[in-house]
């Protein structure tokens, strides 16, 4: 079956996105023709491209935002002694959604993997060591993943930070909340008990 | 565990096959491309869902859609049926009437330990065949082993390219290379704590073995030869200008060996093929008997060819310690005129002819 052209290049596009297949990307192409009118259309492309236009790094810490400094580092309600380090912007919504922390953030979009061609110059390092060595920072909580290269690149912080006077801690990994025991698997049980605390 | 039925339809050159195992040994008898040696692959394929020598499509009959094994398979308090329907670009496993859908919960339900032309490589051949032999036997009685070899194997690749990465800079940062170099020692303790364990134990295993079947009084015995047998943090981060310079991690255990030692010298040196074999055959007895201890079932042998090189002693001392164990045998051989009657009354004997496999009367 052949789609005319327009209509063919729209599924490229959509094409695109992860999670999107052949098939999504036809109804999405279809349901832009059928159900919505060139008003909308128009406004779904101007937002695209402002998006673009707009979003960018925050200066201070990587976090996306559409202005210079992002809304949490020009927060200055917000406890300028704390920095939690993440591998990505999505993480920093995700802990913010639990309205637990009123520190501040520190972005470093990726973890090392000289496998992959990530060092510690690809990420934003650089920019963490001239934040921390102001005196405002007393404390750095590292929250990237429980993977290998998460585990890596929080082992490879704290040893760029050990001989400062700052308090490193990790955040802990263990059984989820709410899950019965019987469903861990032994990996996660074995980390659970590694970073038992005082009860 | 017992195979007590295999049918195979479709498979290699067999059209529809039925077979009746016995408990103790089995013997299949035929000439060079009869179909023996697919047979074992059969019961291999069962075991690990996949072939030791060709892809899954291969296995299909040639201009048949799919193929078909069947088994059932008797433990001490059970017994379970598993069929695999292999297609062109699929295959199903159907355990006691239902669908497996990750291989991995599937692998483990048939155990076996087999000998293969190509096992004779281990003594002569480079470390590497030796490091498989021994990982793929811990593997097998242990999952976590292998979990614990790929998280080191990941660490070491990249250790390895930051190595790499490294060796071109002028002021290379040595910080994130002393953390792989740490991550990797404490990988590495964990596999050299399994190795050595395992070792201890197929030596323990192997001096009541041996003797016997090598009819000989040497002492044969597994020596564990650890790349590094000291400090491991300590051994690679003194390599650091060696590992740099060579652009990899020089010495681990990616890089350990083991020596087959009769009396304490090395078998490839003054063994003959045929005491090579034994001292194969004895090995994969030992681990047998260790696979026992560990999951309280015995696995199925499978031993492919295994009289050539061996004098007539040793063929009946062979079959005479495998009739007396608890084993299922599955052996193929061209001919059995070496063996005595009285021993070959204790097994039971199959002709195999142009892929056609049939059980002798007597019995």
């Amino acid at each position: 079956m052949n789609f005319p052209k327009s209509i063919e290049d729209l599924i490229v596009q959509f094409m695109k996105y992860p999670g999107v297949g052949r098939k999504t990307a036809e109804r999405f192409v279809f349901h832009t023709i059928n159900k919505m009118d060139k008003e909308s259309v128009k406004e779904l492309s101007e937002t695209l491209t402002q998006l673009k236009e707009r979003i960018n790094y925050c200066k201070v810490c990587n976090n996306l935002t559409d202005k210079e400094v992002c809304h949490i580092c020009s927060n200055e309600k917000r406890d300028q002694s704390i920095i939690l380090i993440v591998e990505s912007p999505k993480d920093v919504f995700s802990i913010e959604d639990t309205s637990q922390y009123k520190g501040l953030y520190h972005v470093l979009n990726g973890v090392l993997s000289p496998a992959d061609g990530i060092g510690p110059e690809e990420l934003n390092l650089k920019t963490l060591w001239d934040r921390v060595a102001e005196k405002k920072v007393k404390e750095i909580i590292i929250a990237t993943s429980s993977t290998q290269e998460g585990e890596t690149t929080a082992l490879y912080i704290k040893r760029v930070l050990q001989d400062t006077d700052l308090t490193v801690s990790r955040i802990g990994y263990g059984v989820p909340v709410g899950l019965n025991l019987e469903y861990a698997d032994q990996l996660t049980l074995s980390k659970a008990i590694e970073n038992r605390k005082k009860f | 565990m017992k195979l007590n039925q295999l049918s195979l339809y479709n498979y290699r050159g067999y059209n529809k096959q039925d077979i009746a195992f016995g408990k103790g040994v089995n013997l299949f008898i035929g000439d060079n491309g009869s179909g023996k040696t697919n047979l074992l692959e059969a019961i291999y394929f069962l075991s690990l869902a996949k072939s030791y020598k060709t892809e899954d499509s291969n296995l299909i009959k040639f201009n048949q859609d799919f193929s078909r094994i069947l088994t059932t398979v008797d433990l001490i308090d059970k017994s379970y049926d598993i069929k695999i329907i292999l297609s062109k670009n699929k295959k199903k496993i159907i355990l006691d009437g239902r669908e497996i859908q990750k291989l991995s919960d599937y692998i483990g339900q048939v155990n076996v330990v087999s000998f293969l032309p190509e096992d004779m490589n281990l003594i002569k051949g480079p470390p590497k065949n030796r490091r498989y032999f021994i990982d793929s036997i811990i593997g097998q009685m242990d999952r976590n082993y292998l979990i614990e070899l790929s998280n080191y194997k990941s660490f070491l690749k990249q250790r390895n390219d930051l190595i790499k990465k490294l060796s071109e800079d002028k002021n290379p940062d040595m910080t994130l290379l002393d953390i792989y170099t740490e991550q990797l020692a404490k990988a590495g303790e964990k596999i050299i704590s399994y190795r050595n364990n395992f070792i201890n134990k197929i030596n323990l295993e192997l001096k009541s073995i041996y003797p016997y079947l090598a009819n000989n009084p040497y002492l044969f015995e597994f020596k564990y030869l650890p790349s590094i047998d000291s400090s491991l943090e300590g051994t690679l981060k003194e390599n650091y200008r060696k590992d740099l310079f060579v652009r990899t991690t020089t010495s681990g255990p990616h890089r350990d060996d083991y020596g087959f030692l009769m009396d304490d010298i090395d078998a490839k040196d003054i063994a003959s093929q045929g005491e090579q074999r034994i001292m194969i055959l004895s090995s994969l007895l030992a681990v047998t008997e260790i696979i026992f201890h560990y999951k309280k079932q015995r696995p199925i042998l499978l031993l492919d060819d295994v009289f050539s090189e061996l004098d007539t002693t040793r063929q009946n001392k062979l079959i005479h310690f495998l009739n007396k164990s608890h084993l299922q045998t599955i052996i193929t051989t061209t001919t059995t005129t070496n063996i005595n009657q009285e021993i070959l009354d204790d097994a039971k004997i199959f002709n195999v002819k142009n892929h056609f496999i049939r059980g002798n009367k007597h019995e």
